[in-house]
């Protein structure tokens, strides 16, 4: 391989257009690897925080100590925002109401607020991967079909097509097609890891989630019994 | 309880997402390895250049006789211009033109060759040089690395001095002997290598004198006596035809010539004939025209079925240039 067909060469010859593309596209691979590793330690670290509270819940620890524990509520993540959020409504409604239903309702819709907001942090910018995946390869192939009839322009102004006129431009336009696939590709595989990463960590919150309804309940359940009898 | 930690920042993986993209532009960047050409033999560059100068040195022998090398080629123009009309080199020599003729083509071959040895000889002794030098710093090297050594063992150990000091002269004696037979050997090979170079050089001259003879005598038997300065530049005119590339086209060609019936003697056509460094035909076109449409047509087909001349691929790139575009004419006399 000659100097002249060397891959910065060929991209410092490519046309504006073709640079361009390029540019955005290597703008577009920065920001789904910033995302990739961003996205990557932080469900580590939820994983790791949940099996932390995981372990201390069902420590049997006295679950109004927990609660006490536990910072405030803008601060708390995972399932320990679940927690914290139903145990709230369940301490309030307590206080209020003597009817088992309406406890029960209320802290359900508490967890399931908490829920939805835990989906929503789990699953942020992952979408942003989701489309550098599928557009990029259509950019760079934008890329290459301009060069390429930029080539076959030149190509019509030249005395003798031969095949050494025509390959740095086609070269030159590849290049665009080859940036799209390098910027697709991890998106699409680690799209697909961390997606699955993330439902898996939000089952476990709802599980989490029905479990602590379930101890309400029984609690509800035997304190309501003692009152009748 | 470690809450502060699990909102992550953008900072280090901005940091790492860059120094993946910088780890894969360096990977493009780098030359990694690859099997580079081998440098050309000097031997080799050596055949290339007497070539050259062979090549150089014939026009102006066929400048010298110019007007009767042209004169020559329409009157002959069918006869075989390779060397390799020692074949049909004639068993009985025209006695009274041999030695004149072969006299001039002697000299000249003998001055081409003296020049040649010398140029050989004086490449094999720049190279002796070279090694010679090289030779001598390693020398230096290992003589440095040895005084060195033996300062420090006097100093360590005193009471060995002795037979450590036999045991280093009989190193050093080693040394001395493994070093002159290296030395030796480069010499010899050296001498070896000019030996066969003087011995190629003889070899050419040999052959280009038997080749001139026997040219000379081919032509001498068909010419005329008053023809002999005539028929030495005829020869040259040959040999000169078989290097140029542009004689072989047109011999191509006329190969593949079917003349009409309408051709005169007269006729005469110009034609362009553009090629790919391949030799492959691009175009041809008549600049000059015969005047007669038929011819015109036979002369560019007949350049249609010569093509491609695969001979361009193997010349010079500079020479190739020369002969992406050119013109040769063609007349009906040329092959008859």
């Amino acid at each position: 391989m000659n100097d002249s067909m060397s891959i910065p060469h060929l991209i410092m010859n490519a046309s504006l257009v073709v640079q361009l593309v390029m540019l955005l596209l290597l703008a577009a691979s920065v920001a789904s690897w910033i995302v990739i590793f961003q996205r990557g330690f932080a469900l580590r670290r939820a994983e790791k925080a949940y099996r932390d509270f995981e372990d201390r819940f069902w420590s049997g620890v006295d679950l109004n100590e927990l609660y006490r524990e536990l910072p405030a509520e803008q601060e708390s993540l995972g399932a320990e925002h679940v927690f914290r959020s139903g145990f709230r409504e369940f301490n309030r409604l307590m206080a209020k109401t003597q009817s088992t239903e309406a406890v029960l309702e209320g802290v359900q819709r508490g967890q399931r607020v908490a829920l939805s907001r835990e989906e929503d942090r789990l699953q942020l910018h992952l979408t942003f991967l989701a489309t550098v995946a599928s557009a990029s390869p259509y950019i760079g192939l934008f890329g290459t079909v301009w060069g390429i009839m930029g080539s076959f322009q030149s190509l019509s102004m030249a005395q003798q097509a031969t095949l050494s006129t025509v390959a740095p431009w086609i070269a030159e336009a590849l290049v665009a097609t080859a940036m799209g696939l390098f910027a697709a590709i991890p998106a699409v595989i680690f799209y697909n890891r961390l997606s699955a990463h993330a439902t898996r960590l939000l089952g476990k919150y709802e599980n989490f989630a029905e479990e602590f309804h379930a101890i309400l309940h029984r609690n509800l359940q035997g304190r309501s019994e003692r009152a009748a009898s | 309880m470690a809450k502060r930690e699990r909102r992550v920042g953008y900072g280090w993986p901005t940091l790492l997402a860059i120094g993946v993209h910088v780890a894969a532009l360096l990977l493009t960047i780098i030359k990694w390895p690859a099997s580079e050409p081998e440098p050309t033999s000097s031997s080799v560059v050596q055949a290339t250049l007497v070539r050259a100068e062979t090549a150089t040195d014939q026009p102006q022998q066929t400048e010298e006789s110019a007007p009767a090398a042209s004169q020559a080629e329409e009157e002959t123009p069918d006869e075989p211009p390779a060397p390799d009309t020692n074949e049909e080199a004639p068993s009985e020599p025209d006695e009274t033109s041999v030695p004149e003729v072969s006299d001039t083509a002697v000299e000249q071959a003998r001055a081409e060759a003296q020049r040649l040895q010398e140029e050989a000889e004086r490449a094999a002794q720049a190279r002796a040089e070279a090694e010679a030098e090289r030779q001598r710093q390693q020398e230096e090297a290992e003589r440095r690395a040895e005084a060195e050594r033996q300062r420090q063992q006097e100093e360590a150990e005193r009471q060995a001095e002795a037979e450590r000091q036999r045991q280093q002269e009989e190193a050093e004696r080693q040394a001395e002997a493994e070093r002159k037979r290296q030395q030796e050997e480069a010499e010899r090979q050296a001498e070896a290598e000019r030996k066969r170079q003087q011995e190629e050089a003889e070899a050419a001259r040999q052959r280009e004198l038997a080749e001139r003879a026997a040219q000379a005598n081919a032509s001498s038997l068909e010419s005329m006596i008053s023809e002999e300065q005539q028929s030495i530049a005829n020869a040259e005119q040959a040999r000169e035809a078989a290097n140029g590339f542009k004689n072989l086209v047109r011999r191509y060609v006329e190969q593949s010539w079917n003349l009409p019936p309408s051709a005169s003697r007269q006729l005469r056509a110009i034609v362009r004939i553009q090629l790919l460094p391949t030799g492959e035909l691009v175009g041809a076109t008549i600049t000059q025209s015969s005047g007669d449409a038929a011819f015109d047509r036979s002369v560019i087909n007949a350049v249609e079925r010569a093509a491609p001349f695969r001979e361009m691929s193997e010349l010079d790139a500079s020479v190739q240039r020369q002969f992406r575009e050119f013109n040769l004419d063609f007349n009906p006399e040329d092959i008859r």
